[in-house]
C-alpha cells in the first residue's frame, strides 16, 4: 500500500516541520507583494504560486490587459528570480527561443563554433502569446519544460532552477495561431484563466495606475529557498482515500471506462496521469499555503479545474452540444463525491 | 448503465445470457449494499478499523471520540430504520383492521413482527457499522477539518513521528479538542419519519376503536358499492352477456336428451330465449321461490293483465304470420342444434345442466335481491301525484332501468304505451300477453335495451332502395310517399299513435298501389 511506504519517507524527514512554517511564512509574504501591482486575481496568483512550489509550470488564458504579463514581472521582483520575456510570433525560430550556435573568437585569434544561450535561459520566462508561434517553435520549449535541459549541435545545456514557465494565450483572436499541441499542454502543470476585475477591483486599478507611482515590489524569497520550499512540499502527507479519491477523478475522465457515461459521451480522450501527479502536488502546496499539514478532499477538488481542464480532450458531440471541459469536470466530481 | 446496455444486446443477441446474469448480479449487489457505485470508489480506504492498540497513545482521544460519533451513527441509523419498520407495520395493521374481521392474531403476528424485526435491524447496524476511519471521515467532513484527523488516524501507526508527521499530529488533536462529536452527530430520527409513524400509529388506534363496534369498513363499502345504482347499471350488461351464455348452454343441455329420440318436438324447436324464459315464468310460478321472486313475477304478471284499450295485445295477421315462420325457423335450428348435440356425453350434459341451472338461479336471485333493495328504497318514498298502481308496478320491476325511468316520469298510460313498446321491441312485431311477459321478464335481466330496427313490416313487395349509415340499415320505398318516422319506424314514436290511425296507414301501404293506379 503507497500508506506504508509514505509513512517510511515521512518519518526520515526531520527538518521539515520547521520549514513548513517557513514556506507558509514566505508564500503569505509573497502573496502581499504581489498584491501590491496585481489588483484582485486571488486565485490566479495563488496558481501561479503553487506551480512555483510545486515546480510545474502556468499557461494563463485570458483577454489582453488583464494584466498577466504585469504578474509575471511582478511575481519575478517578488521572488528574486531571473526574467525573460519571448515574444511568441509566427516568423520565431526554435535558435530564438533556446539559443544557436555561433562562430566565436578566443584571445589567440583561433575561432570555434560556441553556444550562445537563447532567452529560455532564465529562472522565470514569459512566452507571451505563445500559441502565436508556429508548432516547431513551439515544441523547442518541449525538452525545457520536461527534462529543464535543451539539446542544440548534440550538446544539452542544463537549465538553471528553478525554472518556471509562464504562458500567455489570448482566446479571442484565433486567426493566424496555432493551437499548442496535446503534448505541449500536457506540460503545463496548471491551465489558469485570468477572469475580468470586479467593480471594486476595477476601481482599485484605477486608482493604482493613475495616480502617483506605483508600489515597489520587494524581493522576499530567492531561488534556493524555492528548492527548498520544493522539497518541504513534497513532504506533506496525503491520506489514502484523498490519494484515491485523485485515482478515481482522473479515471472517471477516459472514455474507455464503460462506467463512466459522461466520458463516454462527451470525451475523447482523458487525462494523462499528470493530472493526477498536478492534483497531489497542487494539494499539497494548496494545504502548506492554507495553514495545514495534510491533504484535504477540498484541496482536490479545488485544484480540478486548472489541473485537469487542458488534459481532457473533448469529442465532437460535446462540442456540438456546446459543453466545456468545465462543465464536464464539474459533473464528473459531483458523481464521484 | 451497464445492465441497460447489457440488456439491450441480450435482447439483439449479440451477448449470451451469462453476461446478462452477472450484470444483473452486479446490480443486485450494488442495490444490496445500499449504496452507489460512484460512492463506493473509495470504499475500500475507508475499511480501516483501527483501535487504540494500533495507534500510538497521544491519538487515543482521536479514538475515543471516534467511537462515541460511530455509536451515535449506529444509533441513528438503527432508529430511522427502527421508524420505517414500525411504519411499515403500521401500515399492514391498517390494511388488515380494513379488511379481515380477525384481529387479534394480526395484533400478535405485527407484535412479533416488530420484535423480529427490531432484532434484525440491530443485527443489519451492526454488520453495516462504519469503520474507525470511515468515523474520522465523516467526522472531518462534519467539523470541516479538511481530512485532518483521518490524516492523523492513518499516520497514527507511527510512535514518535517528526518532521511533518508531527506537525500534522499535533494539528489534528489541537483542532480535535475544539469540537464536539456530540453535537455534531446527535442521535435523532428524521422529523418526517416521526410523523408518519405518528399518523400511522393513531390511524390504527382509531381504526381499532372503529373494529371494536363495526365490521371491516372497507368490505362493508365494497358490499354498498356492489349494491349501488351505478354498480348495478355498469354490471348488468356483462351479467347479462353471461346469463346469455348460461341459457345458450342450458338450452343445449335440455334438448340434449329429447334428441336422443330423434323426434324434435314444437316446444322444444322454439328458440333457445323462449324456451329458457318459459321455464323462467315457470320457475316464477313455483310456490317453492324466494319471496322476492315471487312477488317480481306476480309484478310482471300483472303488467299485461292491465286494460289495453287499444287492443295491442292481439296479434296481428301479418305478425302472427311472421311469428309462424320464425316458429318454424327456430324449429329448424332447434333440429340442427338437436342433431349436433347427439353425438355429446348425455351424462356431462345433466351435469353441465344443473350447475348452469343453478349458477343461473343464483345469479338471478342476485339480480333480484339487490333490485328489490332498490325498489324497497324506492317505495318508501311518497309516490307523487297522478301515479296509480300501474305506474309503481312497472317501477318496481326488477332489473329495468331505462324502461322503469320512463315509467317514473310518466305517468299510467306511459306504462300501458311502454308495456307495448316493450312487446314490440325487437323483431318489431306485437305479440301477445304470453310474448308481452317474456319481454317484461326479459328486460329483468337486459338493463340496455335492444336496438331498435327500423324495418317496417307489413310492406307489399316494393323497390326499395338500401340505406346504409353507421349505426343501421333502413329500407325506404322509392315512390312519392313519404311515409312519416313514426309510420315507418317500428320504434318507440309508433307506441303513440291510436290504432285506427295504425289500421289506416296499414291499410294506405297495403293498398297503396290500388290508390295510385286509381
Amino acid at each position: 500500500m503507497t500508506g506504508t511506504s509514505h509513512t517510511e519517507n515521512q518519518s526520515s524527514d526531520k527538518s521539515l516541520g520547521p520549514q513548513a512554517e517557513f514556506v507558509t511564512e514566505k508564500m503569505a509574504e509573497v502573496r502581499r507583494e504581489i498584491s501590491k501591482a496585481i489588483v484582485g486575481q486571488r486565485g490566479v496568483v495563488d496558481g501561479v504560486l503553487m506551480a512555483l512550489l510545486a515546480g510545474g509550470h502556468v499557461l494563463l488564458e485570458g483577454a489582453p490587459g488583464l494584466g498577466k504579463t504585469m504578474l509575471v514581472r511582478t511575481l519575478a521582483q517578488a521572488v528574486s528570480l531571473k526574467y525573460s520575456r519571448i515574444q511568441f510570433t509566427p516568423d520565431l525560430m526554435p535558435a530564438d527561443v533556446i539559443g544557436t550556435a555561433v562562430v566565436q573568437e578566443n584571445g589567440d585569434g583561433r575561432k570555434s563554433l560556441g553556444f550562445q544561450p537563447g532567452p529560455i535561459f532564465a529562472n522565470l520566462l514569459l512566452a507571451d502569446e505563445i500559441n502565436r508561434a508556429t508548432p516547431k517553435t513551439q515544441s523547442a520549449l518541449l525538452e525545457a519544460m520536461q527534462e529543464k535541459q535543451v539539446t542544440v549541435a548534440h550538446t544539452s545545456h542544463q537549465l538553471d532552477e528553478p525554472f518556471f514557465v509562464m504562458a500567455t494565450q489570448n482566446p479571442l483572436e484565433m486567426e493566424g495561431t496555432y493551437p499548442l499541441p496535446e503534448a505541449q499542454l500536457d506540460r503545463f502543470l496548471f491551465k489558469l484563466r485570468v477572469p475580468f476585475p470586479g467593480r471594486e477591483n476595477l476601481h482599485d486599478i484605477l486608482d493604482r495606475t493613475t495616480q502617483g507611482s506605483p508600489e515597489r515590489v520587494l524581493p522576499v524569497v530567492n531561488g534556493p529557498q524555492i528548492l527548498e520550499m520544493r522539497q518541504v512540499v513534497r513532504a506533506v502527507p496525503v491520506a489514502p482515500h484523498v490519494q484515491e479519491y485523485v485515482v478515481n477523478l482522473v479515471l472517471a475522465t477516459h472514455p474507455e471506462n464503460r462506467e463512466n457515461a459522461l466520458a463516454n459521451k462527451y470525451i475523447r480522450y482523458g487525462s494523462s496521469p499528470r493530472g493526477a501527479q498536478t492534483l497531489i502536488l497542487g494539494g499539497k502546496v494548496r494545504a502548506l499555503l492554507d495553514g495545514r499539514y495534510n491533504v484535504s478532499l477540498e484541496d482536490i477538488r479545488a485544484l480540478l479545474l486548472p489541473a485537469l481542464r487542458h488534459r481532457i480532450i473533448l469529442n465532437f458531440e460535446a462540442q456540438a452540444d456546446g459543453r466545456t471541459t468545465d462543465d464536464l469536470l464539474d459533473e464528473i466530481a459531483g458523481k464521484i463525491s | 448503465m451497464a445492465l441497460r446496455k447489457k440488456m439491450r444486446s441480450v435482447a439483439l443477441g449479440m451477448a449470451s445470457e451469462p453476461t446478462f446474469f452477472s450484470a444483473l448480479r452486479t446490480r443486485w449487489t450494488a442495490i444490496s449494499t445500499f449504496s452507489s457505485p460512484a460512492a463506493n470508489l473509495h470504499a475500500s480506504s475507508l475499511k480501516r478499523d483501527l483501535g487504540k492498540d494500533d495507534c500510538a497513545a497521544e491519538l487515543h482521544p482521536l479514538i475515543d471520540a471516534l467511537l462515541v460519533t460511530r455509536r451515535r451513527i449506529m444509533a441513528t441509523n438503527f432508529l430511522s430504520g427502527w421508524m420505517m419498520w414500525c411504519s411499515c407495520i403500521l401500515a399492514t395493521l391498517i390494511f388488515i383492521a380494513a379488511v379481515s374481521t380477525r384481529l387479534a392474531g394480526a395484533v400478535i403476528l405485527s407484535g412479533v413482527l416488530a420484535a423480529v424485526g427490531t432484532a434484525a435491524l440491530a443485527v443489519l447496524t451492526w454488520r453495516g457499522r462504519p469503520s474507525i476511519y470511515d468515523t474520522a471521515c465523516r467526522l472531518d467532513s462534519a467539523s470541516t477539518l479538511h481530512d485532518r484527523l483521518s490524516t492523523a488516524l492513518f499516520f497514527g501507526t507511527i510512535e514518535k513521528p517528526e518532521g511533518m508527521l508531527e506537525l500534522q499530529r499535533r494539528d489534528a488533536s489541537q483542532q480535535l479538542a475544539q469540537i464536539n462529536p456530540r453535537g455534531l452527530f446527535p442521535i435523532r430520527v428524521p422529523a418526517n419519519a416521526i410523523g408518519r409513524t405518528v399518523v400511522l400509529f393513531l390511524a390504527v388506534a382509531g381504526l381499532f376503536v372503529y373494529r371494536t363496534h363495526y365490521r371491516p369498513p372497507l368490505v362493508a363499502l365494497m358490499q354498498t358499492a356492489a349494491r349501488s345504482q351505478l354498480v348495478q347499471s355498469v354490471l348488468s350488461p356483462l351479467v347479462s352477456a353471461v346469463e346469455k351464455d348460461l341459457q345458450r348452454t342450458m338450452a343445449l343441455a335440455t334438448s340434449q336428451p329429447d334428441t336422443s329420440a330423434n323426434d324434435v318436438r314444437p316446444d322444444d324447436a322454439k328458440p333457445l330465449g323462449d324456451d329458457l324464459w318459459q321455464s323462467n315464468d315457470e320457475k316464477d310460478a313455483n310456490p317453492e321461490d324466494t319471496q322476492q321472486n315471487s312477488q317480481d313475477a306476480t309484478i310482471a304478471d300483472q303488467q299485461p293483465q292491465q286494460p289495453n284499450p287499444d287492443g295491442q295485445a292481439k296479434p296481428k295477421e301479418g305478425e302472427s304470420q311472421q311469428q309462424a315462420d320464425g316458429q318454424q325457423q327456430s324449429q329448424a335450428e332447434g333440429k340442427k342444434s338437436s342433431q349436433s348435440k347427439e353425438n355429446s356425453d348425455q351424462s356431462s350434459g345433466d351435469g353441465n345442466q344443473s350447475q348452469s341451472q343453478s349458477l343461473m338461479q343464483a345469479l338471478k336471485n342476485l339480480l333480484s335481491n339487490s333490485a328489490s333493495q332498490q325498489s324497497n328504497n324506492q317505495a318508501n318514498q311518497p309516490p307523487p301525484d297522478g301515479q296509480g298502481m300501474s305506474q309503481s308496478g312497472n317501477s318496481h320491476q326488477p332489473g329495468t332501468s331505462e324502461g322503469d325511468k320512463k315509467g317514473d316520469s310518466r305517468g299510467s298510460s306511459d306504462g300501458q304505451q311502454k308495456a307495448s313498446k316493450n312487446s314490440s321491441s325487437g323483431a318489431g312485431s306485437q305479440q301477445g300477453n304470453k310474448d308481452l311477459r317474456k319481454d317484461q321478464s326479459a328486460q329483468t335481466v337486459n338493463a340496455v335495451p335492444d336496438r331498435v330496427a327500423l324495418e317496417s313490416n307489413g310492406f307489399k313487395e316494393q323497390v326499395r332502395v338500401r340505406v346504409d349509415t353507421g349505426t343501421g340499415t333502413a329500407q325506404l320505398p322509392v315512390r312519392e310517399i313519404s311515409p312519416t318516422a313514426t309510420a315507418v319506424v317500428n320504434g318507440a314514436e309508433q307506441e303513440n299513435i291510436p290504432a285506427r290511425y295504425r289500421l289506416y296507414v296499414q291499410h294506405y301501404f297495403e293498398h297503396g298501389d290500388n290508390n295510385v293506379q286509381k
